[in-house]
């Protein structure tokens, strides 16, 4: 697992690999602490008859912190349990994107929303997972919907939502024709200054 | 401290919406999976999401599991054996072949000889 390379190691010692009934072998160096904290595998695994694409991995720092986390807290997590984690987390993504990449495919779209990814996990058996989910993605969407008029993203984006003519009903003072007579999309202010919801930090545009 | 990134405003979301794990490079895992071509906003969402709690079950499940000497520390071992002993995790085999000291090796194959082929 240090990126070694090796094939089974049977067959670096010259013997027949049926003697591994059922499981295999990876030699393990003497010395394991795991040293290197990089995690780089550019050379790609060599570990796998096939070519692997699965040479990106999220920073085992992220990865580290969740696996502490979840165990108890006097719980300690050797390095190259981390590391291995983190390999089996870019091989989970992947294999949750290819099943929903296919049904997607089946289903003549090109791009993978929210329902594929939903279905894949319950078809590779991880259906504990789908309504947790679900819940955060309503909490998700919900939140953004709030955000939008707090400014939190750029408001030209929600320009269009946000100013409907009841915005401006009754608060719209005389005043707001500009010195050159164009009417602007300029900062409303009102007699009793107060400003008017989702009309905050409109931009000239 | 909201840096708005164009077409990406996705990013900030997981500062303030409870994910720890960075969406980009998320994204990039799943683009390199061959004939995927777009992923859209909540897909990613919902797999960093799953990924975390991925991460989760699998750290607490290895360490319950565990080796029992010192059944205060995850080690290799104890994720080897839980792939290998749970169904869900069986994609895991590949990436997560059961480790031996050569010594040991040697030690075993002097304890059950079996025909050598040739060198």
């Amino acid at each position: 697992m240090e990126g070694d390379g090796s094939t089974t190691d049977a067959s670096q010692l010259g013997m027949p690999g049926e003697y591994m009934t059922g499981s295999h072998y990876v030699l393990q160096s003497q010395d394991d602490d795991g040293d290197e904290s990089l995690h780089d595998h550019e050379e790609g695994n060599g570990s796998k008859e096939n070519f692997r694409e699965q040479d990106i991995y999220l920073p085992i720092a992220n990865v580290a912190r969740i696996m502490k986390n979840a165990v108890p807290q006097t719980g300690k997590i050797a390095k190259d349990a981390k590391e291995c984690v983190q390999e089996c987390v870019s091989e989970f993504i992947s294999f949750i994107t290819s099943e929903a990449s296919e049904r997607c495919h089946q289903e003549k779209r090109k791009t993978i929303n929210g329902e594929d990814i939903l279905f894949a996990m319950s078809t590779l058996g991880f259906d504990m997972y789908v309504e947790p989910l679900k819940l955060y993605l309503q909490k998700f969407r919900e939140a953004m919907k709030g955000e939008k008029g707090i400014g939190g993203i750029s408001v030209t984006e929600g320009l269009g939502e946000e100013l409907t003519d009841d915005s401006f009903a009754n608060q719209l003072p005389a005043g707001i024709i500009t010195a050159d007579g164009q009417q602007q999309n300029v900062m409303v202010y009102t007699t009793s200054y107060q400003q008017i919801p989702g009309v905050q930090q409109i931009q000239f545009s | 401290m909201h840096v708005k990134m164009s077409g990406d405003n996705v990013n900030h979301a997981s500062n303030s919406k409870g994910i720890s794990l960075p969406m980009t490079r998320v994204k990039m895992i799943m683009k390199s999976s061959p004939d995927v071509s777009s992923i859209n906003q909540e897909a990613l969402l919902i797999t960093t999401k799953a990924t975390e709690l991925f991460v989760q079950y699998l750290a607490l499940s290895s360490f319950n599991n565990g080796s029992g000497k010192d059944n205060k520390t995850l080690l290799y071992s104890d994720l080897a054996n839980t792939v290998e002993g749970t169904e869900t995790f069986q994609f895991l085999t590949d990436i997560l072949p059961k480790k031996i000291f050569a010594r040991d090796y040697l030690k075993l194959i002097e304890e059950h000889p079996i025909e050598e082929a040739d060198n």
